[in-house]
């Protein structure tokens, strides 16, 4: 299995001031890597550095071989991400943000795949409303939604069980692996131990000094923390 | 909810295979990375959009919407027009052996080489502006569903730039034309079309330029600093109307400007884009909810994320008592919120360059550019005001009472309000506008004026649901003007003896008096108003 994601030396944070320890990890195709850590360990700003969303105070990301650079249409085309971003198009239906999403990404069949993303995630129901009216969970779903529909060899997801239920959590977990299963690698920030032993193949825990584990030894810190 | 989540395990085997590595272009698209679908990505959005505004939007709905905003355009108009046309025959009238404000023998400025200076600003200002405004952006729902899809950006960014540049190019040439009629009366009716468009044309190079910076990731400061310069020049075209040339020179430089920048503006970063957005929408929300406290918000620089040293060691002395831990709080963030002299200089310039003026504005329109130099200068003070206006809790942390409270806020504004006006009266007095005794008017006209930039900064959001008053001419939304000026009211009331001495040519004692009355009371009200109740500023 080939490397898809390279940090090499990283050091992430904010006016030359690292807000964690040098982080040097290797994700290869069909792995999943959990990033735990307690609150305010830096853990966002890693995977927001690894999206190619906020710049790198040292150190090198390459995707695919290729440095991260997030207005290169190839990065956008292998790097899903998905943030805590609450933001909808207004007056765009559930369903229609779906089909952006699928038509952008010049998916087969895009009609088919956004029904199959609404049945999974629960918003069939609740495909002809905009996202105002939505539940906070639901708009959450949507998010997810949007990030799993379309094609990327890389997925980064920050905490996604945030606002899930837990048969959600369970279905996401499921999501995930299959997701990895076919070849992506994927980068899973989470507080949820179950969420990390049922995913990820390896765990790097942040702190001041960065360290990677097993998942098990990763739910053991979160549990603790 | 729960029948759907009880299934879910059953409809993963339902969802298609997975195919996350199923990366390629779009059908039909082009080489490089499917252009044709980021059109149709854009087209979609709106096409769906537009569906979903129509079936909300009645026919008769959409046509009261038309109607009172014509009708309230032609108001503004015909009241803004009445205003020019009355001021222009005061100014005709004017009798050029009269000095102003000022002494003749201080006329030294010729009257060009001021409506040139002011163009010039005004294009400055413009740049500036456009620069905190993107003019390449995207709203915050296209920044999150956009930019992270792999196809070319620039139709998703194109419509929207164009729209800005040309709009402010309009807008300018229609703000151009009652300073062309004050400001060139011997000019025909054509000069002045002429003089607005070519000043539209050089807004339109300006707001250009600040989209060729957008295009740079971390411009240089010598890369900031030549657009600006670049203006110095097309400044000039304006005044030169009475031929085509000027209006063509512009017409081609902006063109050039355009062919340069339109084609790139899908290069523009993605961060960059989103930034011009949230300005862009923050102010237009405050435009539209006529907020002015919001609007310095939306258009002020960036924050610093990480606090700058000034006054550290102030702040790190330590404190006898929760008063004067308040006041030092609130020293140190005025010092570090406060963005630089620039604008209050440029303010004092503006007036003394108007008094210097030759020949000389009638003295009536002097004071009103000193009246309005003091209160954009007072608007520009309450900064940390309006930031612990946001957060009325952080007022209640400190064992203080809440006049304490007001009295430690308005510390700073009033006392460089009081050295604001102290600079402006003492200019004032060195081109013979009045003795010495207007420096100290001005002094303790500054201290009320202070008040009221406090007062404005934390004036409560107006309440739009207020029932209007009826008067006999007619309904008048009288809570939500009070609200609207609320600031602004005293901090011109302030102003009013320092601007009749300088009408009278003398301070009287009485006159000294009076403002120290109103200075003084002004403070004590404010004094009164409880930070609780100001939460919505």
């Amino acid at each position: 299995m080939g490397a898809v994601l390279q940090a090499t030396g990283l050091l992430v944070g904010y006016f030359r001031a690292p807000v964690c320890g040098e982080v040097s990890v290797t994700v290869h195709q069909g792995e999943v890597l959990g990033v735990v850590g307690v609150n305010g360990a830096g853990k966002s700003t890693v995977v927001r550095t690894l999206a190619g969303r906020q710049p790198a105070l040292a150190g090198d990301v390459l995707v695919q071989g290729l440095p991260a650079v997030p207005d290169a249409v190839m990065f956008r085309r292998q790097v899903s991400a998905i943030f805590d971003d609450d933001v909808f198009f207004p007056a765009l239906t559930v369903r229609e943000h779906l089909l952006l999403v699928a038509r952008g990404h010049s998916l087969d069949s895009p009609d088919e795949r956004v029904e199959a993303e609404l049945e999974f995630f629960g918003l069939q129901e609740r495909a002809d409303v905009v996202p105002e009216s939505l539940s906070s969970g639901q708009r959450r779903r949507l998010l997810l939604a949007a990030g799993l529909i379309r094609p990327s060899s890389l997925l980064i997801l920050d905490e996604p069980e945030q606002r899930l239920d837990p048969v959600m959590r369970d279905a996401l977990a499921q999501r995930i692996r299959d997701h990895a299963e076919a070849g992506a690698a994927v980068v899973l920030v989470t507080h949820d131990p179950r969420l990390l032993v049922q995913t990820a193949s390896t765990c790097l825990v942040i702190d001041d000094v960065v360290e990677q584990l097993d998942p098990d030894r990763g739910a053991a810190i979160i549990a603790g923390s | 909810m729960s029948s759907s989540n009880s299934t879910l395990t059953g409809e993963l085997r339902s969802l298609p295979a997975p195919e996350a590595l199923r990366l390629r272009p779009a059908a039909g698209a082009d080489a490089d990375g499917a252009l044709a679908t980021a059109r149709a990505v854009v087209a979609f959005t709106r096409t769906s959009s537009r569906r979903y505004n129509r079936a909300r939007t009645s026919v008769g709905g959409l046509f009261v919407d038309i109607y009172s905003n014509a009708l309230a355009l032609a108001c503004v108009l015909a009241i803004a027009g009445s205003f020019v046309v009355a001021l222009r025959d005061e100014i005709a009238r004017r009798d050029p052996t009269q000095g102003g404000l000022a002494d003749t023998q201080w006329h030294i400025l010729p009257a060009e080489l001021m409506w040139f200076l002011l163009t010039y600003l005004a294009l400055a200002g413009l740049l500036t502006v456009a620069r905190r405004l993107g003019p390449a952006s995207v709203s915050s729902s296209e920044g999150s569903w956009w930019l992270p899809l792999p196809v070319d950006r620039r139709p998703m960014v194109l419509p929207g730039t164009v729209r800005l540049i040309l709009g402010m190019g309009l807008a300018s040439a229609v703000a151009y034309l009652p300073f062309s009629f004050l400001t060139e009366l011997g000019r025909s009716g054509t000069a002045h079309l002429l003089a607005s468009a070519t000043f539209g044309l050089t807004a339109v190079i300006a707001v250009g330029g600040a989209a060729v910076l957008q295009l740079r990731a971390r411009p240089t400061r010598g890369e900031r600093v030549w657009p600006v310069l670049t203006l110095l020049p097309l400044a000039v075209l304006p005044s030169l109307a009475a031929a085509v040339w000027p209006l063509a020179l512009a017409g081609v430089t902006s063109l050039v400007v355009l062919a340069y920048v339109l084609p790139r503006v899908g290069s523009v970063a993605g961060h960059e884009l989103i930034r011009g957005g949230g300005v862009s929408g923050h102010a237009g929300a405050s435009v539209f909810l006529l907020d002015v406290n919001e609007l310095r918000r939306a258009l002020a620089p960036d924050p610093r994320l990480k606090a700058s040293q000034r006054a550290r060691k102030l702040y790190a002395r330590p404190t006898r008592s929760p008063l004067t831990a308040l006041v030092r709080a609130d020293i140190v963030s005025f010092l570090r919120l406060q963005r630089g002299l620039a604008g209050p200089l440029l303010w004092i310039g503006a007036c003394i360059a108007l008094v210097l003026a030759d020949a000389a504005l009638p003295a009536l329109v002097q004071l009103l550019v000193i009246t309005i130099a003091g209160c954009v200068t007072a608007g520009s003070m309450g900064v940390v005001a309006q930031r612990t206006a946001l957060v009325p809790d952080l007022d209640s942390m400190l064992p203080v009472s809440s006049w304490a409270v007001m009295l430690s806020r308005m510390l700073m504004p009033a006392a460089v309000m009081s050295l604001w006006m102290a600079a402006v009266t003492g200019m004032l007095v060195i081109v013979g506008a009045g003795g010495p005794a207007l420096i100290l008017l001005g002094a303790v006209a500054g201290l009320g004026m202070g008040a009221g930039s406090v007062r404005a900064a934390t004036k409560p959001p107006t309440d739009w649901t207020a029932p209007a008053a009826e008067t006999p001419f007619g309904p008048v939304p009288r809570a939500q003007i009070a609200a609207l000026i609320r600031g602004l009211d005293v901090t011109v009331l302030s102003m009013v003896p320092v601007l009749l001495a300088l009408y009278i040519g003398d301070v009287y004692p009485w006159l000294v008096g009076v403002q120290a009355a109103i200075s003084v009371g002004i403070v004590l009200i404010q004094m009164a108003a409880k930070p609780s109740s100001q939460s919505g500023a």
